[in-house]
């Protein structure tokens, strides 16, 4: 009998072993999925990188490319001939750049107030109509915004500007900050709504109206999620491709130097010509990439701090 | 501080005027504007995308594929043809450049199915294509009788036919889309979620769930044409994929990683405590509590999170530009195929075709229309349960 004991208590062993082992495996298993982020990461990291940084140390069979005269020129004018091709984005860094903080400049206010409008002031019953119209609006393809930039917008600029092409700077900012409005509304909203409920009691308390409740008291201690807001919205505005690059015009050089000129986002540039880009101009086509990523990997640096800050408080 | 500023508020409130009441209005005003400049433009947006769009959406739409397309055919005759040796019905057939003859039915003793074009390549004769050819007769301006006795009046066993057939549908683009929504999901979807069940039910705070949780946010800030250049480097370049279904699948996967992990980590998050306690409690093992107590619970989270990634995958263009090509045709796995919004960017930028780019816009609102109902409805479901 004895031995009998003790044979199921070496099975009972067995079996705990085995299922350990599972459990160990298991674990495993689900933690190199987890990874798969941060390898996703890096792998594009160091691939973008990579290949957008090999005209200007290793080259090809065409040469090199000077790291200068790509980041400070002012054409881009491919060719298959290595002498005359041109590949400078300065002009294409500082559209993407004008027309960036132009969206901000105007989306910001727009946003916020509409953030205001949905969090404190709108009646339940408008609430439901207008929370959904913005969440619809973050859903619309990026595309569909660009169709829409080049049916009504620009044929609208075409009218008023003193140039005789509506595919311009200001065409890309008002596309831009369409496009920007459901992120920021929708982060604004959610920070003015974690707001404590004594601040507005105190603020009515004190005899202060719901306007100046708004602008002096909740604004205030909603901003570091509006500037949360502001970044995301920074983001999307700068690395925006398809709803762009039907608006832009897209000109070959030239700074521009007022609104109504044209412009050709470091984004449209990649689009535009990867499907028939090959050797040098191609890779110069992945160094413009690689500038695209430097700014967005600042902003999201810019961002992880502001959410740092947040956590802390 | 706050209540420093609150007390200094206080004195200067006190001076109530009609000053204040002009000024609050103002703002109302100003707050009243903005929101109305939001709810405008959206109306506009689907005003001109579906007036634009809706003119062009009928069946043929749906069911033909994009590309126009001519063929001189062989095609057996019929065993035993009702109206004519082909076995096939003539009748007004409607294309976008007017009324022509041509294919309205096949009869079942038809072999139509069996017509092969000059390269010999199989190509069937369908319902709707158009007949411009019998032989050697032009039957372009016939009556449906007179094209009948044409083709009566043939001899040889096999009929030479030259057929037209309409385009502008958007099959192919339908198919490749639902393909594209598929793949994707079969790879980002258990990878998400399984990252999700590490984050919440295995990870303790740490160095490497910090690192884990800022990829997955900075995957999320990186924008698509980024995804686009890296999917190209990687898998169209580097393990010769090519543009095709897969390179597309891959690259639109890793955007999907951080939407699939973030919903499913806050829908096990939602699982009460007491439901892991429970199960543990009576011995059952981390695995085992994971699968069948955890997760059935964290199901309606999982679904919204599928059905955010769809509408992801369905607005996603320039990194399927990149990767995944602008051709119009169902894909295999290896070749390339356009989805619906890469289709819509092709046709309104190299082919200036608002019209069509707005009908397609038209199917991919509706579509994003019905995915937004869906998620709300389930989660609502869900919440008031919980």
């Amino acid at each position: 009998m004895e031995k009998d004991m003790s044979k199921d208590m070496n099975k009972d062993i067995a079996a705990n072993r085995k299922r350990e082992k599972i459990e160990a495996v298991a674990k495993a298993w689900f933690l190199i999925n987890a990874s798969v982020a941060i390898i996703c990461v890096a792998a594009i990291t160091f691939f973008v990188f990579y290949k957008g940084l090999q005209p200007f140390f290793t080259g090809n069979h065409e040469g090199t490319y000077s790291f200068i005269k790509f980041i400070t020129g002012l054409e881009w004018d491919y060719s298959d001939n290595p002498e005359v091709a041109l590949y400078g984005v300065l002009y294409m860094i500082i559209g993407s750049i004008v027309a960036t903080l132009g969206a901000i400049v105007i989306g910001v206010p727009i946003s916020v107030l509409t953030a205001v409008f949905i969090a404190e002031i709108a009646p339940e019953p408008v609430k439901k109509i207008v929370k959904p119209a913005v969440e619809l609006l973050a859903g619309i393809p990026s595309i569909l915004y660009g169709v829409f930039g080049l049916g009504i917008i620009v044929p609208w600029i075409r009218d008023i500007s003193p140039k005789a092409q509506g595919q311009s700077l200001f065409a890309v900012m008002i596309v831009l900050t369409i496009m920007i409005l459901p992120t920021i509304i929708t982060i604004t909203e959610n920070a003015i709504r974690v707001v404590p409920n004594s601040f507005r009691e105190g603020s009515y308390g004190l005899g202060a109206s719901k306007i100046q409740t708004i602008f002096k008291v909740i604004l205030p201690a909603a901003k570091s999620g509006i500037i949360t807001g502001v970044v995301l919205g920074i983001g999307r505005a700068i690395g925006e491709t398809m709803a762009v690059i039907l608006v832009a015009g897209n000109p070959q050089g030239g700074i521009p130097t007022s609104i109504w000129e044209p412009i050709r986002p470091l984004t449209t540039n990649i689009a535009l010509e990867m499907s028939y880009a090959f050797g040098m101009h191609q890779e110069m086509l992945f160094s413009t990439g690689v500038v695209l990523f430097v700014f967005i990997i600042v902003i999201n640096l810019i961002l992880a701090r502001a959410k740092a800050k947040i956590s802390e408080q | 501080m706050n209540n420093q500023k609150f007390l200094d508020h206080g004195t200067t409130l006190a001076r109530t005027s009609s000053s204040r009441i002009i000024k609050d209005g103002f703002f109302y005003g100003v707050i009243g504007v903005a929101t109305l400049f939001t709810i405008g433009v959206l109306v506009m947006i689907l005003a001109f995308i579906f007036s634009k769009g809706i003119g062009h959406i009928d069946l043929n739409f749906f069911m033909s594929d994009y590309e126009q397309d001519t063929q001189y055919l062989n095609v057996p005759i019929a065993e035993d043809g009702a109206d004519n040796k082909l076995g096939i019905t003539i009748g007004e057939i409607e294309t976008e450049d007017g009324i022509f003859m041509g294919v309205t039915s096949i009869s079942s003793k038809a072999n139509v199915d069996a017509s092969t074009n000059r390269a010999d390549d199989a190509y069937a004769l369908k319902k709707g294509d158009v007949i411009k050819k019998i032989g050697n007769t032009k039957v372009e301006d016939f009556t449906a009788e007179e094209i009948n006795d044409v083709i009566n009046q043939q001899t040889d066993n096999v009929i030479g036919v030259k057929m037209f057939r309409p385009g502008g549908g958007v099959y192919p683009m339908i198919i490749t889309t639902l393909m594209m929504i598929g793949l994707s999901l079969l790879i980002a979807g258990p990878i998400g979620i399984f990252a999700a069940i590490y984050l919440v039910e295995y990870a303790k705070e740490g160095r490497l769930v910090k690192v884990i949780r800022f990829a997955t946010e900075s995957l999320s800030g990186i924008p698509s044409i980024i995804y686009g250049l890296f999917g190209m480097i990687v898998f169209v370049g580097l393990f010769k994929f090519n543009y095709s279904l897969l390179s597309g699948a891959l690259t639109v996967s890793i955007i999907l990683l951080p939407i699939i992990v973030r919903q499913t980590e806050e829908s096990l998050k939602a699982v009460p405590m007491t439901y892991r306690e429970g199960s543990l409690g009576l011995g059952a093992t981390k695995l085992y509590t994971i699968r069948k107590s955890v997760l059935p619970s964290a199901i309606p989270g999982i679904v919204v999170a599928i059905i955010l990634s769809i509408g992801r995958i369905i607005g996603e263009s320039a990194a399927l530009l990149l990767t995944a090509g602008t051709v119009s045709r169902i894909p295999s796995l290896f070749s390339s195929g356009a989805t619906l919004t890469v289709k819509a960017y092709a046709v309104a930028k190299e082919e200036g075709n608002i019209e069509m780019a707005c009908a397609i816009g038209t199917v991919i609102i509706i579509m994003v229309l019905i995915l937004n109902g869906i998620s709300k409805f389930i989660s609502r479901k869900y919440t008031i349960k919980h």
